[in-house]
């Protein structure tokens, strides 16, 4: 039974990476040809001519676009079918631009809600870290992380648009509440969050037009902003688990638990601070700015221990509740919540205790990777994987929701590269020649060769 | 093991935060004291389907449909936005070589403590006390948590438009407020839907059952199914095979209401352990700044 379950899991595994990845792979490949196209063309003194009777404007458009990143226009090139898909979307309604159905009416889309608000759980998690607990040490990371949580919120709100079936109607939220659903808890929280994130993200760029006043003004408030922003990301990262308190009867005994806010709450903490991690690297790259590698491993050292604590509570609930066999009887259940718990919080525990890894950004960033790859399972399983099958009803997303949902994720990184070419997000880190010194100064070389 | 004061006050936080957390998921009865459960305040009326006197002649769709202006339509046998109560089906066979067909009326429940109710994000969904889940067209903004939060997948949403709405049977709210029975009650040839207060209903159906000939079986489908229905159900064979959900005593909503109203206790626990941390650990700093200016000051002499 066993093998056979594994076997399948497999192949739905690969179903679904093969019919998600093949549209994203296809899109990707024909602005890599575009751009390749453009580029040639550039080079050919040929045309410099006809560049030259092109406006002034034209031309400092041009040259800035090419002192963006090469791989810019293909992701921009994503984004723009996505905004096509989405005018689609609310223009045909969602039972023609869908596939949910009567059994499965959310889908893709809230999985990446899930995921993504964990993911974006970063921003509070530093926040407080840096302004309450006032480890000054990682104030540096904090705008990058920011950004990413805002972008991360942002998006989320778009996708939560696209997925109403009353989209003219959002506002409804606010002048119509019923304090008894986590609907309305979550969306209360995010509104307001992203207003908190908006506020905490603002020097950026007052900094960039030297609004001194208003700049002063935000640092006088940080501290009740950070408070505030952390007591909202606590209610709203816990209420999305409660969103699936009273799907008691959808959701696999193996993910359903009263205390599934809990977990939510936990396991979005492990994600905020596996994606500053990553992010580390992924800017050194990038950016060629960072922060320093020796306080990303120390923020990676609270990993274990979060992890630790979600998996104690995980494994806890299944104990108390008698459900602890569920673990191994549960066929093709049983191999989802394995891989979560294996991938996601054993691989990563033991992980983070090398010192080589802590060193390491690209050992860090497998490691944080590794860390979100769980967590994004998670969140998957819970709004979708391990809900009950319903007779005669199965679903996967149509090539629209998967459109969208790569066009909002190209929004992020477009968006998120522009700001960090022109605004002044990287303060106080550090550029690889920097961290070169320093580390020459730290850790003298081996004697003369 | 060595500890700082500022790992102390780290550890002091967490376990603040980590208590709140646990505020969410203490036990139902100490978390729902502020909660506002409400008590009806007239008598809960539901109907009383007695599958056994069913013949599935379809009758309580088609006066479903012209009552709720909807086209009539026969040959809906699952839910639809155009067909909120309809006869399904059932093959009641063991034997899979000999199917026995059994006609059953299905449409919304009507629960007593419903969690479509407790989950419409915008309130949409209401409970009446006299027994109907309502519903408001003006105010859903077409969310679906309804569909995923009813143990009896009721709702059911406009596909095929291009602005969705839900859709599903309200016991016929209107009509009952006019002093009519339901439509489909009303429809019923051989008399097999009972509308009525649901004690009575609960009474009659436990006289069906105990001083009959003993062709029912000994359980009211809805009598305590998650909390308990206003629309009831007796059966001659099992419910789970004429597809009935197997279901829990406890209300979800129940357990929803407790977790979402200790809201304001988690808000307000959090608010206050974060700014505690933060005044604790700016005082340290600040004392520990003091005493080494002090320090350097006198060795200075």
């Amino acid at each position: 039974m066993f093998p056979q379950d594994l076997i399948d899991g497999f192949i739905v595994l690969v179903m679904i990476s093969g019919r998600i990845g093949f549209p994203i792979m296809l899109m990707l490949a024909l602005g890599y040809w575009l751009q390749r196209g453009l580029r040639t063309e550039d080079q050919q003194p040929v045309l410099e001519p006809s560049r030259r009777v092109m406006p002034a404007w034209f031309r400092r458009i041009a040259s800035e676009i090419e002192s963006l990143p090469a791989w810019l226009p293909t992701i921009a090139l994503v984004g723009l079918v996505g905004v096509v898909a989405m005018i689609y979307r609310l223009w045909v309604g969602l039972g023609a631009a869908t596939n949910l159905n009567q059994a499965y009416p959310w889908g893709l889309w809230i999985g990446f809600d899930l995921f993504m608000v964990a993911f974006s759980g970063g921003a509070f998690t530093l926040a407080t870290l840096v302004y309450i607990f006032q480890m000054h040490r990682f104030h540096a990371a904090l705008r990058p992380t920011v950004l990413t949580g805002l972008l991360g919120y942002i998006s989320v709100l778009v996708i939560l648009m696209m997925d109403l079936g009353r989209w003219d109607r959002f506002y409804h939220f606010i002048i119509y509440p019923n304090i008894n659903s986590a609907l309305f808890e979550v969306s209360w929280c995010i509104l307001l969050y992203t207003c908190v994130l908006v506020s905490e993200f603002s020097p950026v760029i007052l900094e960039k037009f030297k609004w001194q006043r208003a700049v002063a003004l935000i640092r006088k408030i940080t501290i009740p902003l950070v408070i505030i922003g952390s007591t909202l990301s606590t209610l709203h990262q816990s209420s999305l688990g409660s969103l699936f308190v009273i799907m008691s009867e959808r959701l696999h005994p193996l993910w359903y638990t009263p205390l599934i806010p809990v977990l939510f709450f936990v396991s979005s903490v492990a994600a905020g601070i596996a994606m500053v991690v990553a992010g580390a690297t992924v800017s050194y790259w990038v950016f060629k700015r960072s922060l320093p590698q020796r306080l990303a491993g120390d923020l990676a050292l609270f990993l274990p221990w979060v992890l630790g604590i979600y998996l104690t509570l995980k494994i806890g609930e299944l104990l108390a509740s008698g459900e602890i066999e569920l673990i191994w009887t549960s066929g093709f259940y049983s191999v989802l919540f394995a891989a979560e718990l294996v991938i996601g919080v054993l691989i990563p525990i033991v992980w983070f205790q090398f010192k080589r890894v802590l060193k390491s950004r690209t050992l860090s960033l497998v490691g944080a990777i590794l860390v979100l790859a769980g967590i994004f399972l998670n969140r998957f399983d819970v709004a979708w994987f391990a809900l009950k099958p319903v007779p005669g009803y199965t679903y996967f997303p149509s090539l629209a929701e998967i459109l969208i949902q790569a066009g909002v994720i190209a929004g992020i990184i477009l968006v998120y590269t522009l700001v960090g070419h022109y605004l002044p997000l990287f303060e106080g880190t550090i550029t690889p020649e920097e961290e070169k010194r320093t580390r020459r100064v730290l850790a003298p070389s081996p004697a003369a060769e | 093991m060595n500890m700082t004061r500022r790992d102390f006050l780290k550890l002091c936080g967490a376990g603040t935060v980590v208590l709140s957390m646990g505020a969410k998921v203490a036990p139902q009865d100490w978390a729902r004291v502020g909660a506002s459960v409400p008590r009806p305040t007239r008598p809960s009326n539901g109907v009383l389907i007695d599958t056994t006197k069913c013949i599935g002649c379809q009758q309580c769709q088609i006066a479903c449909q012209q009552s709720k202006n909807l086209p009539v339509d026969k040959t809906k046998r699952a839910l639809c936005p155009v067909a909120p109560s309809v006869v399904k089906v059932a093959n009641v066979s063991t034997d899979p070589d000999k199917p026995a067909l059994k006609p059953v009326k299905w449409q919304c429940m009507n629960c007593v403590n419903p969690s479509c109710v407790s989950a419409c994000t915008v309130g949409a969904l209401q409970k009446r006390d006299d027994g109907p889940v309502v519903y408001d067209s003006n105010r859903c903004i077409g969310c679906r948590y309804c569909m995923y939060a009813c143990p009896f997948g009721i709702p059911t949403f406009e596909w095929d438009k291009q602005l969705s709405l839900i859709s599903k049977c309200d016991g016929c709210a209107s009509r009952r407020d006019q002093g009519k029975l339901p439509a489909c009650v009303e429809a019923c040839p051989t008399k097999a839907l009972t509308y009525g207060n649901r004690d009575e209903l609960l009474t009659i159906a436990n006289q069906r059952i105990y001083s009959g000939d003993g062709s029912y079986v000994r359980h009211i489908y809805g009598e305590h199914e998650v909390g308990g229905t206003t629309m009831l159900y007796l059966a001659s064979v099992p419910f789970e095979r004429l597809g009935f959900p197997t279901l829990p005593e406890v209300a979800p909503a129940e357990i929803n209401a407790a977790i979402m109203h200790s809201t304001p206790t988690i808000a307000v626990g959090m608010a206050l352990a974060l700014s505690g941390i933060y005044w604790l650990i700016k005082r340290r700093d600040r004392l520990e700044a003091q005493l080494a200016n002090n320090q350097n000051h006198n060795g200075g002499h």
